[in-house]
């Protein structure tokens, strides 16, 4: 049978808006050209028209299932460049709202992973235990996903009342559920057999190829922008960074649930620690001459910000490095001579996420 | 004149309620309706949802119906370049084709006198619940049994689509090498039987059933069972994350509706030929009626392969090929040769002497 190309999205029920070009041999790809920019909207150039506090809502829009990180990584970069130091109470707010995006973008991913196998459950359990998550958000923001709720200086308003105990019980109901996940899809035999090998990365090619976030993790190289260069609080709480040990995308996804712990228990130092105090300083309007580059550690791994103002309101030039821009050579790379089932697997055990690609 | 008899006799009466009441498409009909039904909702209490709540008086029960009159509504797209005779008539043979092997099968025992009012219709006791009795007619419907990958292949490739004609294929490579276990699973059950004659088959199980000395048979059967009419985890014909839909990617409205119920309608067929052959068909205590304890343990194993569907994930072509040649061939033959060694030794337990 001759080489055939088929287009593997972007309308497609599992590719997003990622198109990959595959050459098929009968069942085999042997060959694939990913075709990004379907989702492009140009917002690093929205951000340079607008004043850096304008630039929040465009900016969360670059990933909305992980919107916090977004924020984040742009308010760190600004307050670099400023010179703003945060008040500590900002600074453990900001680690409490990061990890629950964190858990929300990775149940997401979750139910998406479970797709590429074909189980329908495992996509209807996270997507509603997301909302959990939304409905503590809603609670604080007033908004589920696009919250703006970062400004460069702080955090807009301060934590409602009853908010502690109602995240602490849904942490307790969430990390139930992180074992049912574990028996439902992990231990399931035919989940192993259809990930277990797929997409295997030694730590070399990872570094190699650039990877960033739990996609590098799962072949085994520790890399976590929290601990290797501590932004917000994360310095004064404690956790671990998984890591796996074959590197398959079995092991990619188990990083991913082993961080959802974590982040639990993130969650519930932060909640624990939180100290008194106000919530946002006072920044400047406009920034000084210079430039600046901020990374912070996403849900699909290390953001970075590069920041160059020139002495106005507005950022003389806006860049994001996004984490899944930087995964997609992996896929490329993984996707030579494997079965046409094992596409998918490989392409949501990198978490590529489409919006995050093409800004 | 030979009509007017015909009639008189009874025989035109008896044929029109076989052909289309029992076990001809009425009956078939609500299996597929409630199978439907059943599966998404309990599929929906597995996910956590409600399910179809709306349609109906109870439980959404009406929603397959609804289903399929949106399906008749909607436009028929053909594809321009589409092979247009063959795009048409695939779907149509297939749900003919599956529901033809029901006109072999015997679905009970008449245990007393039937008759009805002013219309001449007579069943004697000791007939059987079977539009066309045949002695070979195990032989015909696995046979019937076996053609569907051949339209399928017409139906993908008659789209003349990418992701059709890859389904198509690998429809024909999963059913072609499940077939082999499915006819090995057989053999054990005809050798004890003596007979191609489903109506002997069933009645060969009198004192036991064939199942309970021939686990493997019955282990074989069912997994294959499970391939041969694509379900969960080997719905590689429709894996929706790599092909779309499969080979019925391309194919809208009615048309889809026709190959959606051929598909139910041949997980019935699976289930049915699983109880005549290993559990005994409609034999069982007489406090329910023979057709009764027929459609129960069909009913039964239609209501295990859904629930499966909720709990596994999908396996990969070449893991189910794989299997389907190491695993279940072997273990097939392994059956055979048990029940070889005990008809030599012991045919008393198979009922054999």
């Amino acid at each position: 049978m001759p080489v055939m190309r088929v287009k593997f999205g972007p309308q497609h029920p599992i590719s997003g808006h990622l198109c990959l070009a595959l050459d098929v041999d009968g069942d085999v790809v042997v060959n694939i050209e990913p075709d990004i920019g379907y989702t492009h909207r140009g917002l690093e150039k929205i951000a340079e028209n607008r004043n850096y506090v304008q630039a929040v809502p465009p900016l969360e829009r670059a990933n909305i299932v992980d919107s916090v990180h977004m924020v984040l990584g742009y308010v760190e970069a600004v307050e670099e460049l400023m010179g703003v130091e945060v008040p500590e109470r900002a600074k453990f707010i900001r680690v409490i709202m990061a990890e629950m995006s964190r858990i929300a973008s990775h149940l997401y991913w979750l139910c998406l992973m479970a797709v590429a196998v074909g189980l329908e459950t495992m996509l209807m359990w996270p997507i509603n235990d997301r909302e959990l998550l939304l409905d503590l958000f809603e609670m604080y923001t007033g908004a589920r996903i696009t919250h703006s709720f970062f400004i460069p200086g702080g955090v807009r308003r301060d934590l409602p009342q009853g908010f502690k105990e109602q995240t602490f019980r849904a942490l307790s109901y969430l990390e139930q559920r992180l074992g049912d996940y574990d028996r439902m899809l992990y231990q399931s035999y035919t989940f192993k057999i259809r990930t277990q090998g797929v997409g295997k990365l030694k730590p070399q090619e990872a570094i190699k190829l650039g990877l960033v976030g739990p996609s590098i993790r799962g072949s085994g190289v520790k890399v976590d922008v929290r601990k290797d260069e501590p932004y917000a609080a994360y310095d004064q709480l404690e956790f671990t960074v998984p890591t796996g040990k074959v590197g398959d995308s079995y092991d990619r996804s188990v990083v991913r649930l082993r961080e959802m712990e974590q982040s639990i228990s993130l969650i519930r130092q932060a909640l624990e620690r939180l100290p008194s105090g106000p919530i946002k300083a006072p920044a400047p309007s406009s920034a000084p001459k210079g430039e600046t580059y901020s990374r912070v550690e996403s849900a699909r791994g290390e953001l970075g910000y590069y920041l160059v103002g020139d002495g106005t309101t507005r950022p003389y030039r806006l860049k994001i490095s996004s984490p899944s821009f930087r995964n997609l050579p992996a896929m490329g790379y993984l996707s030579k001579n494997v079965p046409f089932a094992d596409i998918p697997v490989i392409l949501w055990s990198l978490d590529l996420w489409p919006l995050d690609m093409d800004r | 004149m030979q009509l007017w008899q015909l009639w008189q006799s009874g025989y035109l009466t008896e044929l029109f309620i076989k052909v289309i009441i029992f076990p001809g498409l009425v009956h078939i009909s609500l299996v597929v309706l409630l199978a439907v039904w059943f599966e998404r909702k309990v599929n929906a209490r597995i996910h956590l949802r409600v399910g179809p709540y709306h349609v109906g008086p109870v439980m959404g029960f009406f929603q397959p119906i609804a289903d399929f009159v949106k399906l008749i509504g909607k436009e028929l797209i053909v594809p321009e370049k589409a092979h247009k005779l063959l795009y048409k008539t695939a779907p149509i043979s297939a749900l003919a084709l599956s529901t033809l092997s029901f006109a072999f099968i015997p679905f009970g025992v008449i245990g007393s006198e039937m008759s009805l009012p002013f219309i001449p219709f007579h069943l004697s006791p000791g007939e059987y619940w079977v539009v066309y009795y045949s002695n070979i007619s195990l032989l015909i419907v696995i046979l019937l049994f076996s053609v569907r990958p051949f339209i399928i292949i017409a139906a993908g490739w008659a789209c003349r689509s990418k992701y059709c004609t890859v389904g198509a294929l690998r429809t024909a490579f999963q059913l072609l090498a499940y077939e082999v276990p499915l006819l090995v699973a057989i053999v054990g059950v005809v050798m004890v039987a003596g007979s191609f004659d489903l109506v002997a088959i069933i009645e060969s199980q009198s004192s036991i059933w064939h199942g309970v000395f021939q686990p493997l048979g019955l282990a074989v059967f069912f997994v294959a069972m499970m391939a041969e009419v694509s379900r969960r985890p080997f719905d590689l014909p429709h894996a929706e994350q790599e092909l779309v839909y499969g080979w019925a990617t391309e194919y809208p409205g009615v048309l889809y509706g026709c190959f959606m119920m051929a598909e139910y309608v041949d997980l019935y067929l699976g289930a049915v030929l699983m109880t005549a052959l290993f559990l005994g068909g409609w034999l069982g205590p007489a406090f329910l009626p023979p057709i009764a304890w027929f459609l129960l343990k069909a009913g039964i194993i239609v209501c295990i392969v859904t629930l499966l569907r909720g709990v596994f994930p999908r396996v990969r072509i070449d893991q189910l090929l794989d299997a389907g040649w190491t695993y279940l061939i072997p273990l097939a033959l392994i059956q055979v040769l048990i029940i070889l060694g005990l008809a030599h030794v012991a045919p008393g337990l198979l009922g054999l002497a």
